[in-house]
């Protein structure tokens, strides 16, 4: 460095060093306008920030209006304009996320959850939002983990009824996705917070139905019935829980009940009907005398028989009568062979043909419903009268 | 005493002098830790701070007045009437007009360029009725609706408000120099909401040079802007940014696309700016009365048509992209229909920047590269909002031709570092093919255009570094050693071919000596003495050979020879240079 650069220099900063002597009172003096600037800002800052707040408030208000007629695309104009103003406010741009939603721009939506979410993750809204989109993506997984995260989550409202619709919905979903075995599992888990509500009991029974848990469905429709004896839809529900569990008499009586109450119920009329059928036609049932038990065998031989002519099972015209799978005697031959020996004397006194003869009727019921699907009237009767001696049998 | 050491003793004799004349420090102990304290480096840092303050209080009262003019002009709903939509830029253009020619004409322009003028021209003077202007009629401008942005006019600001400060504090000519650009770091910090970014940019395209000093006073002012800014306008970044998935490999393919796209569309835009600006400032003076209007007419057509996004600078249309709220065809749209409204509001003079009109028209196109390649790739391409992000980062480099800041903005604004090699790639490609495409960067045009000669920071940044090895001879002639007699060194001495001759001082020390001394001292019959104890100057300075060929002219003015050692080891010999070796090198490069 030579001299002229030192002095060069020296001299440069000659003036900053004769205020580096006052830099308190500079410091001071900065400090005081920095101070003074602050509160001028502030009180700007109070304006700007009441007349946004103002602003964002309108435009919600006419949002949630335009929301609530019906108009969602302006509703969401609307709530964009309010997120302009309240920026980052929650309840706005959660608003703005559910109206997107509701008008399948699921992917703006779930832009907005998911940065709600970040937000707030313990929210039971954006989670239920969010599984909802997942759930309508198909992302059963996600939408899965976005419900449970829901049901988890905090609400500020009703916490216990929120998270009770949640996981209904959630069996709802499970079950349209045919996951019953998860399905009932939400339930069962539901089952033991459920409040004394008719309704909801029902609801619940209802879903339990759909599971194929028939035994939980049957007590929660009962437990709805000590709630109101007279409800149509638990009477309903009862009758059917009871008809699939093979207790025809108690579904008869529930289903008689539910009809008393609302006679307009076809599904419990059929179901009536059925499980008069079935109790009709059931030669195995109590207290009936040997004449009854054989002309019902004859009855239930014959309706087979007609079953048979009218389903015209493939293996019925294979070659010499045989079944093509088996190469045993098909079911028109064995009922064909049987049909001379059946009277109702020779019924009467031989109680092993009357089983035979219904071990056939079982077989075609069975093998007919397979093959030319699910029968009507007396045939179904006696199919589900086979499958109540398997039952009873296993 | 060596000269050098002399010079250092006179430099901290001046000193002490000035900082405390006629006393004696030790006696005033507190008074001398007081004054320690407070010397012109830290006290430079300090007024660092303020700038921050005073220009993170500026851009906030910007921001608002920014808002202010939409509500006022544009009405409070997002998409205003299309009557509403015409006649406010076009309204505003015309009173713009009149305030830029009549009361601040200095608004004009880039608030990137005046500030460089500042640096390199009037150091660091920056007119506080510009600051005034810009605040005024760049308001106005943006709030109405014309294409631009607030960055640049808020790094002016700061700049400004810097230069105000320096001025009132008759700070020497070289801080006044620095102080602008502490100011627009400042400005810009707050306006983006990123310091990280607005450190780099001011360093890169403002100053040009990294030094600590320089560096230290830039992050703070730009660190208290941003702190100040977000106690009013709160934390939360420009965009709202979604989760970013991992990048795969084979996906840099598909940002590589996007980089060539937004290389080619900052060509065009620069194109357009570089083309059109000059022929409307020819046209007559009074036709810039009403250019402005005319952007603005222009402008207010493309809103009321169906694309309002256009207008003003479009920071939330920026965050619907990243969030995949527009179908890839409308996303082209309004890149194309972006680039038309910016450039002719700036062309027209309207003051404004034009930050946020590249990174929207980057987002748009990001989003729409992204988008059209998820239709063709759907189980390689992610999510388009990534690509959003990314066409930002890749407009700024191509645009504006600030690689460093390109890839850091995108990283702070998303504050996810597994974009980091997507927005390289991208960078990258955009950057290369701008710069083929237009090789003088936008800056550096509109410069020009002004008719100023400021440095290119892209020159100066590839500029050849000339370094000592450039330079250096190998060593031919025999090397002394000073141990050696007198008598000894004289013969050695004969064979050589120069005047002066190296003379290695053990253990790492070197020395230099002319044949003629060595002569007149053998003729005085000190021929058995140590070479050691006759050497006039014990020590002279040496250099390593990757010093920089400037540090080696400071050097080899004072000596006849100066020796290039070893950095691992100080008396291994790579080569000498002298004063001619260095000026012959210098003269060599200016003849290419």
């Amino acid at each position: 460095m030579s001299v002229q650069e030192v002095i060069t220099e020296n001299n440069s900063d000659r003036g900053l060093r004769w205020y580096s002597r006052r830099e308190p009172v500079i410091l001071l003096v900065l400090s005081t306008m920095a101070v003074a600037s602050f509160l001028a800002v502030s009180g700007l800052s109070k304006a700007y920030k009441r007349q946004q707040q103002e602003l964002g408030q309108e435009w919600f208000t006419r949002a949630v209006a335009d929301q609530e007629g019906g108009d969602l695309r302006r509703a969401v104009t609307e709530f964009e304009a309010a997120q302009l103003y309240a920026r980052g406010n929650f309840v706005y741009q959660l608003k703005l996320a559910q109206t997107l939603a509701a008008l399948g721009r699921a992917d703006e939506a779930y832009s907005y959850l998911l940065n709600l979410r970040e937000q707030q993750p313990d929210n039971g809204t954006v989670n239920l939002e969010l599984a909802r989109i997942l759930a309508k993506k198909g992302d059963i997984d996600s939408a899965i983990r976005y419900y449970h995260d829901a049901i988890y989550a905090v609400w500020d409202t009703d916490p216990e009824k929120q998270r009770r619709t949640v996981r209904l919905e959630l069996v709802t979903f499970l079950l349209q996705q045919n996951a019953k075995t998860q399905a009932e599992s939400e339930l069962i888990a539901l089952q033991a917070s459920l409040p004394p509500d008719v309704a909801l009991r029902t609801r619940v029974g209802n879903l339990f139905l759909k599971t194929q848990d028939f035994e939980r469905a049957l007590a929660e429709f009962r437990t709805a019935l000590n709630l109101d004896r007279r409800n149509a839809a638990a009477l309903a529900g009862a009758g059917r829980a009871a008809f699939e569990l093979g207790r025809y008499n108690v579904a008869q009586r529930y289903l008689e009940s539910a009809l008393a109450a609302n006679a307009s119920d076809a599904d419990s009329a059929n179901l009536l009907k059925t499980a008069r059928l079935v109790l009709q036609l059931d030669p195995s049932r109590r207290h009936i005398s040997a004449a009854k038990r054989s002309k019902i065998v004859l009855s239930a031989f014959n309706t087979a028989g007609e079953r048979l002519q009218t389903c015209n099972l493939p293996t019925m015209s294979g070659a010499q009568g045989l079944s093509t799978t088996t190469q045993e005697p098909s079911l028109a031959v064995r009922w064909k062979a049987m049909k001379p020996k059946l009277t109702e004397l020779e019924l009467r006194r031989n109680p092993d043909l009357a089983e035979n003869a219904m071990d056939l009727v079982f077989d075609i019921e069975q093998q007919t419903s397979a093959q030319c699907g699910s029968p009507q009237g007396a045939d179904l009767a006696l199919l589900l009268i086979s499958r109540l001696h398997e039952s009873n049998e296993r | 005493m060596t000269e050098l050491s002399e010079l250092q003793s006179m430099g901290t004799a001046l000193e002490g002098e000035s900082i405390h004349p006629g006393t004696n420090p030790q006696k005033h102990l507190p008074h001398t830790l007081f004054r320690s304290f407070f010397q012109e480096e830290r006290f430079f840092l300090i007024l660092s701070v303020f700038i921050g303050i005073f220009s993170g209080l500026a851009v906030v009262c910007f921001r608002y007045a920014i808002d202010w003019s939409r509500i006022y002009l544009l009405g409070s709903e997002t998409t205003a009437s299309p009557w509403r939509l015409i006649l406010a830029p076009t309204l505003a253009g015309l009173v713009i007009a009149v305030l830029v020619i009549h009361v601040f004409p200095q608004s004009r322009g880039s608030g990137v360029n005046q500030t460089k003028a500042a640096l390199y021209i009037y150091n660091g003077y920056i007119p506080f009725r510009t600051a005034v202007g810009k605040f005024i009629t760049s308001s106005l401008a943006i709030g109405s609706g014309h294409s631009l942005g607030p960055e640049d006019p808020s790094l002016q600001i700061g700049a400004a408000l810097a230069s105000i400060l320096g001025r009132r504090l008759h700070l020497s000519r070289d801080r006044m120099r620095l102080i602008a650009p502490v100011g627009a770091a400042a400005g810009l910090a707050a306006a983006f909401n990123a310091p990280i970014s607005a450190v780099l940019f001011v360093i890169e395209e403002v100053i040009g040079r990294w030094s600590a000093g320089i560096l230290g006073s830039v992050v703070l002012s730009a660190v208290s802007s941003v702190v100040v800014m977000r106690a009013f306008l709160g934390a939360e970044s420009l965009f709202r940014v979604p989760p970013i998935s991992r990048v795969r490999p084979a996906e840099l393919l598909a940002f590589a696309a996007l980089g060539i796209v937004g290389g080619l569309a900052a060509s065009v835009f620069s194109w357009g700016i570089v083309r059109l600006r000059p022929r409307l400032k020819a046209l007559p003076k009074w036709t810039q009365y009403f250019q402005p209007a005319l952007a603005g007419v222009a402008i207010g057509i493309i809103g009321a048509l169906g694309f309002p996004q256009v207008m003003g600078a479009g920071y939330e249309f920026m965050d619907q992209a990243i969030h995949n709220q527009f179908t890839w065809e409308v996303l082209g749209i309004l890149a194309g229909l972006k680039i038309i409204a910016t450039i002719a509001s700036f062309v027209s003079g309207t003051p404004g920047g034009m930050f946020a009109p590249a990174l929207f028209i980057g987002a748009m196109l990001g989003a729409a590269v992204g988008g059209v390649e998820h239709q063709l790739l759907p189980h390689l391409i992610g999510s388009e909002g990534t690509y959003a992000l990314v066409g930002m980062g890749v407009l700024f480099a191509g645009f504006l031709r600030a690689p460093m800041t390109s890839v850091f903005m995108v990283l702070e604004l998303s504050g996810n570092y597994s974009v980091i090699v997507p927005v390289i790639v991208a960078n990258t490609f955009a950057y290369v093919i701008s710069r083929w495409l237009q090789p003088t960067p936008i800056f550096d045009v509109l410069t020009q255009q002004d008719g100023l000669d400021l440095p290119s920071m892209e020159e100066l940044r590839e500029a050849d570094v000339l370094r000592v090895e450039d330079a250096m001879q190998p060593v031919k002639d025999p090397v002394l050693d000073a141990d050696d007699p007198l008598e000894r060194a004289a013969q050695q001495a004969d064979k050589a071919q120069s005047d002066h001759l190296l003379v290695r001082v053990r253990p790492a020390g070197w020395s230099v000596i002319s044949k003629q001394e060595l002569r007149t001292m053998v003729g005085e019959g000190k021929g058995e003495l140590t070479l050691r104890s006759l050497l006039r100057v014990p020590q002279i300075s040496y250099l390593h050979p990757d010093y920089s060929l400037d540090a080696a002219l400071r050097q080899a003015y004072r000596w006849p020879l100066v020796p290039v050692v070893s950095r691992a080891d100080y008396q291994k010999l790579e080569g000498v240079i002298t004063q001619q070796d260095v000026l012959d090198r210098y003269r060599a490069v200016s003849e290419m």
